[in-house]
């Protein structure tokens, strides 16, 4: 195995806090705040939901969709809101545009819109995150069983979620290492690159990255 | 005080959790943090400043509690302020602008050394806002932790309380739907549980058959409970109206346990109500409960199979954490922070008239499996975003974001 040194496994917290616009309560109002708000709200409804205290839609993978499906009852526009890959997009800028454009082209289609409810319009939100290091190292590949059992929600959302989706600055640390570690660790790396983990609740993420480690690893499913 | 630790809750997070709360709070150790507020006992922010005081002092932080000296024209003024940030009309006049003043001046004169002294003040609810103005030299940061749903004010009072609170460094809301615009940062922190407070602590199936038994309920057949006071908001008379509609085998009952309507004439009102609404069905059981009866309330709930939270407003609705810890399904009004915690399918079921709930409940009974497998998704959905220990990480975060000036997204320790 070639010679690396060991991987310090991060953890991080967000804080969220209002963009400063207001909520919008119908498509129209959407497309507008849209075009307006930060570029760390639109990162956040598109990239962050995974670890903020709410309830990890199983079918849609970003909050405008989950608002579209959810409160506006809208399953196309949500279907076309649920396709759109952070992943993908060079920039935020990009992002923004691939959403304004999925309105744009839905408001083009309708004869009426629908309204939120009150209390249920959609609020801009963005946050901060901290990122610190813990007490955990990786010596080698072999280490990542014993490591993503051991790892915190947090520290799985900033191994495989941020460091991956980082619009900029994209780096994805752990694969980097893994495949600075020979053939075994290159494999780990293939293994874990191709999971789509924005239809995982972190919980769900670790159990399949769990599984794919012990596969190769160990030859095996890894025990839930 | 709390006497419990922070390592205690590794059974229920995790080691690694609690270690990273340690790391977290490593760069912020002896930094002065003074919360502020109205009262030292009853009522849900004592009762958050109970375990945060000492879980904050426990990873390092010098953290203290003041409590705001105040009289009877001070309290009647505060309830009005209070009331009218939720929206209803209040006769605020000049006699509880001077009662507010003066208390704020009273309280500042043995308070203003420590808290300008603080690295980090926390002033929760209006009661005590007006002490920012009367330390003007502070060298800290501070905070507005407003806990009530501030979105929709009544105008004249708002007016009174929106420049002493618009000067802060940064406010805290509990949801988005709460927030207000002030000119500064709006951080959201959700309100939490204490997984080993009484109310949510694992008790003994003894006790919960005790329960059951104390109350008369029959243990063979499904008990559906709502705990909640008797208040029109909570809709305890849609929730009878819903379980008339129940005709499933073996037959339902029905506990509605509250609590407050001895020293509270509405309540004792709507409680009249209740009891009408419920006629002479034996299985309706309606309790009256006194406020420390914490493990009754873990009792019920662990032994329901059902829980109930039908309310037509709501804030938060920890009554529904409660409930989702115990890994019982919801079914919850379609409103407020129920909205964030009860999904379809799920956690349980969001509803909107006495006939949604009635349905979901006939639904929940005929699927024992899909109700434990909806109540398991539930529990683990708290344990990962509502207990103590997400909120004391998302205050350090606060606290860490503030001290780096809060001008960048990432920011690595």
């Amino acid at each position: 195995m070639a010679s690396v040194s060991p991987f310090q496994i991060k953890a991080c917290a967000l804080i969220v806090e209002m963009d400063g616009q207001p909520s919008a309560i119908n498509l129209r109002e959407l497309r507008d705040r849209a075009e307006r708000c930060s570029a760390e709200s639109i990162y956040h409804h598109f990239c962050e939901t995974q670890l903020r205290p709410t309830f990890d839609d199983p079918e849609f993978t970003n909050d405008f969709a989950t608002w579209a499906y959810r409160v506006l009852r809208d399953d196309v526009l949500a279907e076309r809101l649920g396709i759109i890959d952070p992943g993908e997009s060079e920039s935020v800028e990009d992002l923004r545009t691939s959403l304004f454009d999925a309105i744009e082209e839905r408001l083009s289609e309708l004869e009426t819109i629908s309204m939120a409810e009150r209390g249920h319009g959609f609020y801009f939100m963005r946050s901060s995150m901290v990122c610190f290091d813990t007490d955990m190292r990786l010596e080698n590949p072999e280490d990542a069983m014993w490591a993503l059992r051991r790892m915190t929600r947090p520290s799985i959302y900033y191994h495989f979620v941020e460091t991956r989706t980082r619009i900029g600055n994209r780096n994805h640390d752990i694969l980097t290492w893994l495949r600075g570690g020979g053939p075994l660790g290159a494999e780990l790396a293939e293994s874990f690159v191709g999971i789509d983990f924005q239809h995982y609740t972190l919980r769900a993420l670790r159990q399949e990255l769990l599984n794919r480690a012990h596969q190769i690893l160990d030859g095996g499913a890894a025990e839930a | 005080m709390s006497e419990k630790k922070l390592d205690q809750y590794k059974e229920v997070v995790g080691e690694e959790s609690i270690s990273q709360l340690y790391q977290m709070a490593d760069v912020l150790r002896g930094r002065s943090v003074v919360h502020v507020n109205s009262t030292r006992y009853g009522g849900g922010v004592a009762e958050i400043l109970d375990w945060l005081i000492t879980l904050m002092s426990d990873v390092g932080l010098d953290a203290s509690w003041e409590v705001l000296e105040g009289n009877a024209p001070f309290f009647t003024a505060t309830k009005k302020i209070h009331n009218a940030l939720q929206g209803f009309r209040q006769d605020f006049g000049k006699e509880d602008v001077e009662a507010y003043e003066a208390v704020q001046i009273e309280n500042a004169k043995p308070l203003r050394d420590k808290l300008e002294a603080a690295d980090f003040v926390f002033i929760h609810d209006p009661q005590p806002a007006g002490l920012l103005a009367l330390c003007p030299n502070r060298k800290g940061i501070w905070i507005w932790r407003c806990h009530i749903d501030a979105s929709r004010p009544y105008r004249p009072v708002w007016k009174f309380l929106e420049p002493k609170v618009e000067g802060f460094d940064a406010s805290i809301f509990s949801m988005p739907q709460f927030a207000r615009s002030l000119g500064h940062t709006q951080f959201l922190i959700a309100p939490s549980i204490d997984p080993l407070s009484e109310k949510n602590l694992s008790i003994p199936e003894s006790e919960i058959e005790a329960a059951i038994e104390e109350f008369g309920l029959d243990p063979e057949r499904p008990i559906l409970t709502q705990v909640s006071r008797f208040d029109r908001f909570k809709d305890p008379v849609g929730v009878i109206r819903a379980f008339h509609q129940l005709h499933t085998h073996p037959k339902p009952q029905l506990v509605l346990a509250g609590g407050g309507a001895a020293d509270d004439p509405e309540g004792a009102v709507v409680l009249a109500e209740v009891r009408e609404e419920a006629g002479d069905d034996p299985d309706i059981h309606i309790l009256d409960l006194p406020p420390d009866a914490h493990r009754t309330i873990n009792a019920l709930q662990r032994a329901s199979s059902v829980v109930i939270q039908k309310s037509l407003r709501e804030g938060f609705g920890l009554t529904v954490t409660e409930g989702m810890w115990k890994a019982k399904p919801v079914i919850g009004g379609n409103v407020g922070g129920i909205c964030l915690q009860v999904h379809n399918f799920h956690t349980g079921f969001l509803v909107n008239s006495p006939e949604g709930a009635a349905m979901r409940i006939r639904y929940l009974l005929e699927h024992p499996r899909l109700r434990n497998r909806m109540g398991g998704t539930a529990h683990v959905f708290v344990r990962d975003n509502f207990l103590l220990t997400r909120h004391l990480r998302e205050y350090l975060t606060l606290m860490l974001t503030m001290d780096r000036g809060n001008s960048r997204r990432v920011i690595d320790l």
